[in-house]
């Protein structure tokens, strides 16, 4: 082991020791006694083949936004505006959708964008310039009409929950840059997602793949700070005698190999004290990028989902494999321009931000941006709120999604739906299938991306599934 | 894209075969014909055709759309066909429309795409077969027919009554000398020679003598030759089985731990807290042959062994005090099976009993109030019904979710497998399943009044009700006068007629759409508020046949929750475990491959509304029911020893691992059974055993490590972490903090705050603000006795591994991550309890401090080298405490929520008071002085150390 004499800088140990932040001085004794160079089970690990996207940033839009308002214009719901939807009674139908129904136009204007002038949802000016980027599918189906089945179903494959989230499947299968950061990021809305902690969870793979929600205030992990009233020198003295209490227990127990992890999470715990703080701090970006992102705007929406846009490029710029922003309030059953209204304007400049921002900085090469709501919404509405507002209820078979960068195609629009909206017609796939391909963006295979549990060796897409081709550049 | 559809064709195609044996998956990739062939007509069906069918057909004929009328999805529709007439002609593939679109051999071609989307020659082979055959859809068939390996059935063959081993057939050295332990690559010559010199050198007659808490000398043959289990080593029979095969691995097994370690390992292991000093101190003081049985019938005795043992069994029906996904509603008489749970292990209730009143508590025992409580089993899993599901979908959610949890809880057989498919490994067709299935067909929720029993604490209910029911009020008066607000505005539109008529969603429409939300929050807010409450009644969360007696989520009274509907109610096979399409119908049954494979008659299950489960149960707890005691003394024995014999204890059959000790298993289960289906006499047999008392470092250890690198044979002790639990509750227990209020309703801990008051979505609202209980004794419990809430879990359990209520446990991952150290270094809980304990070391004379410290967390003295540290770090932290006096802490008294509401879009707000009546803090930094918050940093690093967490 050489230690540089003249070193300009001190050594990442010498850091460590006389840092103020305290872990230090228990992790150095662990790493004089074992100078491990691995990283432990979330190193960097080769991918199953080539693959272009090495990061993920899932943009997951809570609640079921409507692909009929957002990217899947329909027309024909115009010459159908309140007229009455008469369907087959079916034994399947949720109660939400029975009674009488009517179909409903969509209250926006579309405009062209792009080069293909693909059209979207007129209110997003700053995300029609990404357009050439994007690769809009129409042809994806859920399976449930339940939020919380729903979410579950598109976060982890299985619509009962506790099962792992796509997230911690990347993870497993690849590791993560950063050893100091977790390896998969959860940046929540305001409140947290219906089904909960079950939407990131690491499902029955090893604790160390389970989502991390980074909060907004307090320390951005759960009990990473300690109390107020510890200082420094207090914490370090702590950490210091916790060290020698567990070298002399080492010493009656050499052969345990967990008591050498155990204190090596201390040192980990200690790097990701030291580097999380730089990490989530969005204040030392330039003012520009500030605004790119809308962070800073006077509208309070715009700024939370900007921060966390910008929060996302900045951990996978630091190599935290996958990224989940949440964005949710998309649920709008009733007032649809007012509530979908809002939440496009809240999404156009952080979500285009972050396109652009990653594109110039070329890190969009590798990095796979994925939008998607849980379901999309029906064509056709039960009027609750009486004829002048009108939203949409919950629909599976057809649904908004897209992806942009990390191999995907760029501007493009795959599959089709209706003349409705309801039903995707043309490239229609499930979500296990979006699963899989997704994976395959990311350089893994569903097929070997498995481990055993409950039975049997289990996989993201539940029991295979199949490669959309027409989303792969 | 050809290449895919080959390999899923084989692999879905030859199935279980492929997995038998190699050969047969390379002839099904070569021969196009061949794993088409070997399938009967239905499995044919199952693994082929029908995947092949959902994937490529019925997206346009069938699910969703019947384009050219033509719907494939019954074969019925498939003889009929569509606009081009029938798709198949039973038995002639040739004159089939259905093949010729596939084979693109006329006008039609299908899949559509062109040649590039046409299916796989053997794909289509595989179809020409079956319509050959006749073309069978899902019929739920046997499969009798199928063939296993004798080592993969091994389950479902009668236990075996075999005696205990006297002999072992040695393989190695029992004893390796000093020579034989320098070298790693031990011959038996080498070994020959060392054991020819085995009529004892001075030094060898020393090592083998008795050590001297018990006898070590065992098996003294050389490898290959018999040799005899010394009696003296063998403490209860387990022994033999164990020595028996440590003699055939060649391995030695490590002395007997010392008094310190085995006090501490039972202490942890029957009750879940450490012991105290005063328990480890009289131990050590025994000198009685008996001590050490005395230590393990205290206990056994201790009402803490219930909620350590009851805690295991939780984990595995997923005990939750919530009902999960969106709304997460309280279950508020779900505590009284946790605590029926606690009590039957504390008394240690026949097992078969236990499984009796579990599954069929209400039709077998009506009169027996324990047996009702019991029922709660059935509805343990994760379950919602909303306006948003289908009423249909979410009952096969709940019969799903029993059939499996039955057969994994009881019987170690993982029953899911076969909803959709017969099971690739096991022996368990589709049919089985469906039947099993049947047998709850009838059942419907019942929460029925049930007094409480002498046992049920009914301690501080009025502590925990009056918050509830001031809230609750709180929340009926705010709505009330949103009610009033927009009648008033309805009358001034409408009239006074209309205002008085209206009803709430009317009434919603004449409010401001900030009024609208808030009103939504405050309706969800009361239904919450509501059930929360009836915690506090004596109600029975149970089951009844045919006739729901409850409404789970009270405002979704429609849809299907109406009397009577399951009276009726039929199970049929469903084709790919889809509702949308039922094929064949059953009748109650059990799995058929215990009847084949053992001497277990299949038992006559009545068709009737009532009896299904009393037959089932009566099946499962059957002495001559070979998984079910297999599976129980399995799980007491991985409890033990931290792995089963058969290391899946949810999982007995080709894909859970094999039992290390066969014999040892069936020697249990016989046992068990002969014992009256005790627990507590397989404690006994294993926790007297000297294979439970071994040091868990060996003499050899790198020859052992080489050998038996996970210790399945058992030569030493595995340590282990702590589980979640223990580590909270030790803390606790340490500090002397540790209520001793015992069951009723769960209480709610101290949590992290920011996780306590993080808002969170309840469907289309918020939930409530998460508050902690005002006084230190509802707070500082058991964990066992927490509130347990599905969508949201104690960070400080979850970070430990705890067990994720939605999902069965067989055993708890002691995985290690740095945000434990975050948790147990920071988080106000530890803390706290740190200080606890200091205030209690500090009312010690100063000079029994440091003595005491270790003693209480660790269970012995401290070195003296340990002593120094340890007054030197609490001396030089009190001098620097002196200057750094800590701030005040306090309690949130509004938490603000904000959400984006989903009828604007917009931000809403809303104020929840917490915290609003009279709370007793822990004792907090700001009012101790520097000695003491000193000795809580001592505190607080015991807490974190390897010597704290690990059992040895």
């Amino acid at each position: 082991m050489k230690r540089p004499v003249l070193a300009a800088r001190p050594s990442r140990r010498e850091l460590l020791y006389h840092s103020g932040m305290g872990l230090g001085a228990i992790a150095l004794s662990a790493m004089l006694q074992k100078d491990r160079a691995q990283a432990g089970v979330l190193a960097p690990r080769r991918a199953h083949h080539e693959a272009k996207a090495k990061n993920c940033i899932f943009l997951l839009m809570e609640g079921g936004p409507s692909h009929i308002d957002t990217f899947n214009p329909k027309p024909k719901l115009v010459d159908l505006h309140m007229t009455e939807f008469v369907k087959k009674k079916n034994k399947f139908e949720a109660s939400m959708n029975t009674g009488k129904r009517y179909f409903v136009r969509s209250p926006f204007e579309f405009r062209r964008a792009g080069r293909m002038g693909i059209e979207i949802n007129a209110k997003l000016a700053q995300f029609a310039d990404c357009v050439d980027d994007i690769c809009f599918y129409r042809g994806l189906q859920a399976t449930s009409v339940n939020h919380p089945t729903a979410l579950y179903h598109l976060n982890t494959g299985n619509r009962f929950g506790g099962d792992p989230a796509i997230g911690a499947w990347v993870t497993y299968g690849l590791g993560t840059e950063n050893q100091n950061l977790p390896g998969f990021v959860v940046l929540p809305d305001l409140a947290f997602p219906q089904g909960g902690a079950g939407n990131w969870s690491n499902g029955f793979l090893p604790a160390h793949y389970q989502g991390t929600p980074l909060r907004s205030q307090g320390a951005p992990v759960l009990d990473m700070r300690p109390p107020e009233y510890v200082t420094e020198h207090q914490q370090r003295k702590t950490l210091d005698f916790i060290g020698r209490l567990n070298r002399s227990h080492s010493q009656r127990h050499p052969h345990h190999d967990e008591l050498a992890s155990r204190i090596e999470s201390y040192e980990l715990a200690f790097r990701m004290q030291a580097e999380m703080p730089e990490a989530v701090n969005i204040d030392l970006e330039p003012k520009a990028t500030h605004e790119l992102y809308g962070v800073g705007s006077d509208n309070s929406e715009v700024d939370s989902i900007g921060r966390r846009c910008l929060l996302a490029r900045r951990l996978v710029e630091r190599g935290v494999r996958f990224v989940q922003v949440i964005v949710s309030g998309w649920d709008s059953h009733d007032y649809i321009e007012k509530a979908h209204g809002k939440r496009l304007d809240s999404i156009d400049r952080p979500i285009a931000g972050l396109l652009k921002d990653l594109k110039r900085s070329g890190l969009l090469e590798e990095t796979l941006v994925v939008w998607a709501g849980e379901f999309g919404r029906t064509p056709d509405n039960g009027l609750r709120g009486g004829q002048a507002v009108w939203g949409r209820d919950h629909n599976a078979p057809a649904m908004a999604f897209w992806i942009a960068g990390g191999g995907a195609p760029r501007g493009k629009i795959v599959g089709a739906t209706d003349e409705t909206g309801r039903n995707a017609v043309e490239a229609v796939h499930p979500i296990k299938n979006m699963h899989v391909t997704l994976l395959h963006l990311l350089g893994l295979d569903d097929t070997r991306l498995t481990y055993f549990a409950q039975g049997r060796e289990k996989q993201l897409s539940q029991t295979g599934g199949e490669l959309i081709k027409e989303l792969i550049a | 894209m050809r290449r895919r559809y080959r390999s899923k064709a084989v692999r879905a195609g030859s199935g279980l075969r492929f997995l038998r044996s190699g050969l047969i998956f390379l002839s099904g990739l070569v021969g196009a014909t061949s794993a088409a062939a070997a399938d009967s007509p239905a499995e044919l069906f199952r693994n082929t055709i029908q995947p092949v069918l959902k994937q490529q057909c019925l997206g346009c004929h069938g699910e969703g759309n019947v384009f050219a009328n033509l719907d494939l999805r019954t074969r019925d529709a498939a003889l009929k066909g569509g606009q081009r007439g029938p798709a198949i002609e039973s038995g002639s593939p040739g004159d089939s429309l259905l093949m010729s679109a596939i084979d693109h051999a006329g006008e039609l071609a299908m899949p559509p795409g062109g040649p590039e989307k046409q299916l796989p020659q053997e794909t289509r082979d595989a179809f020409r077969a079956w319509i050959t055959a006749g073309a069978p859809y899902a019929d739920g068939r046997s499969t009798a027919k199928w063939n296993f390996e004798e080592g993969d059935i091994w389950a479902f063959r009668p236990v075996k009554r075999v005696e205990p081993p006297t002999e072992g057939i040695s393989c190695l050295s029992p004893h390796p000398t000093a020579e034989a332990r320098d070298t790693t690559a031990m011959t038996s010559l080498r070994l020959r020679a060392v054991l020819d010199v085995r009529s004892s050198t001075p030094a060898r007659a020393k090592r083998l003598a008795p050590r001297p808490d018990g006898p070590l000398t065992h098996f003294t043959s050389p490898r290959g030759e018999k040799c005899r289990i010394d009696p003296a080593a063998v403490q209860t029979p387990v022994d033999s089985f164990v020595l028996a095969r440590l003699a055939e691995k060649g391995l030695e097994p490590a002395p007997r731990a010392d008094r310190r370690t085995l006090i501490r390992r039972l202490t942890f292991d029957l009750t879940g807290l450490p012991p105290t000093p005063g328990e480890v101190q009289a131990f050590l003081d025994d000198e009685s042959e008996g001590a050490y049985k005395k230590v393990v019938e205290r206990l056994l005795d201790s009402p803490r062994y219930g909620e350590r043992w009851g805690r295991h069994w939780l984990d595995v029906t997923r005990y939750a005090d919530t009902a999960g996904y969106s709304n997460d509603f309280v279950r508020p008489n779900a505590w009284r099976y946790r605590d029926y749970v606690i009590r039957a292990f504390n008394s240690d209730k026949p097992y078969d009993r236990f499984v009796l009143e579990q599954i069929a508590g209400d039709e077998l025992f009506p009169d027996d109030p324990e047996a009702i409580l019991a029922t709660g089993f059935l509805r343990m899993g994760p379950w919602e019904h909303t306006g948003m599901a289908v009423a249909a979908v979410t009952r096969q959610l709940f019969l799903d979710d029993v059939t499996h949890h039955v057969g994994q809880s009881f019987l170690g057989v993982t029953l899911a497998c076969a909803r959709c498919h017969d099971h690739k490994f096991d022996p368990i067709p589709t049919k089985d399943y469906y039947r099993m299935q049947a047998v709850f067909a009838k059942t419907a929720f019942a929460r029925r009044p049930l007094p409480f029993l002498p046992s049920e604490s009914t301690e501080g209910f009025d502590q925990g009700r009056k918050p509830i029911q001031t809230r609750l009020e709180e929340l009926e008066r705010r709505m009330h006068d949103l009610h009033e607000a927009a009648r008033e505005r309805l009358a001034r539109a409408k009239g006074p007629e209309a205002a008085a008529n209206a009803r709430t969603t009317t009434l919603q429409r004449y409010l401001s759409s900030e009024q609208a939300e808030l009103l939504k929050l405050l309706r969800k807010r009361v239904i919450m508020h509501k059930l929360s409450v009836l915690r506090f009644e004596p109600l029975a969360m149970t089951v009844s046949n045919g006739y729901v007696q409850e409404w789970e989520a009270l405002r979704y009274r429609n849809s299907y929750l109406q009397p009577g509907d399951y009276a009726r109610a039929k199970t049929h096979v469903l084709a790919g475990g889809d509702i949308q399409a039922p094929g064949q119908e059953v009748s109650p049954g059990v799995l058929e491959a215990v009847a084949r494979y053992s001497d277990l008659p299949a038992p006559q299950i009545p068709d009737r509304l009532s009896g299904r489960r009393s037959a089932l149960a009566r099946w499962i707890a059957d002495p001559d029911n070979p998984l079910t005691s297999r599976v129980l003394v399995n799980r007491v024995w991985q409890y033990h020893f931290g792995r089963g014999l058969a290391s899946n204890a949810n999982n007995f059959g080709k894909m859970g691992k094999k039992p290390s000790h066969p014999e040892l298993l069936d020697w249990l289960a016989v046992f068990f059974i002969d014992q009256g289906w005790s627990v507590k006499a397989v404690h006994r047999v294993i926790l007297y055993s000297e294979a439970y008392r071994r040091a868990s470092d060996h003499q050899n250890r790198e020859l052992v490590d080489k050998l038996d690198p996970e210790n399945i044979y058992l030569a030493r002790f595995s340590p282990r972490r702590l589980e979640a639990e223990e580590i909270r509750d030790s803390m606790m227990a340490v500090a002397g903090e540790l209520s001793d209020f015992a069951g009723g309703p769960g209480t709610y801990a101290q949590i992290n705050p920011e996780v306590a008051h993080q808002p969170r979505h309840a469907m289309g609202t918020l939930q409530p603000v998460y508050e902690a209980e005002p006084t230190r004794r509802r707070r500082n419990r058991r964990s066992v006795y927490s509130f347990q809430r599905r969508s949201m879990m104690d960070p400080m359990i979850e970070v430990f591994n705890g067990a994720n209520p939605d999902l069965t446990c067989e055993r708890r991952e002691s995985s290690t991550v740095p945000t434990q150290a975050f948790a147990l270094l920071n988080a106000d809980l530890s803390r706290d309890m740190a200080l606890i304990m200091a205030q209690r070391l500090d009312s010690l004379p100063a000079g029994m401090r440091v003595e005491s410290a270790f003693r209480l967390a660790f269970g012995r003295d401290p070195t003296s080298e340990e002593r120094d540290w340890t007054e030197e770090f609490v001396a030089e932290m009190t001098a620097h405490l002196e200057g750094n006096p800590a701030a005040a802490r306090r309690l949130p008294t509004d938490i603000v929520h904000t959400i984006t509401s989903e009828l604007t879009g917009e931000r809403f707000e809303f104020v929840q008071p917490a915290y609003t009546g009279p709370y007793e803090h822990n004792p907090h930094p700001s009012e101790m002085p520097p000695g003491i918050r000193a000795w809580a940093d001592l505190a607080l690093a015991l807490f974190n150390s390897n010597e704290f967490l690990y059992v040895y």
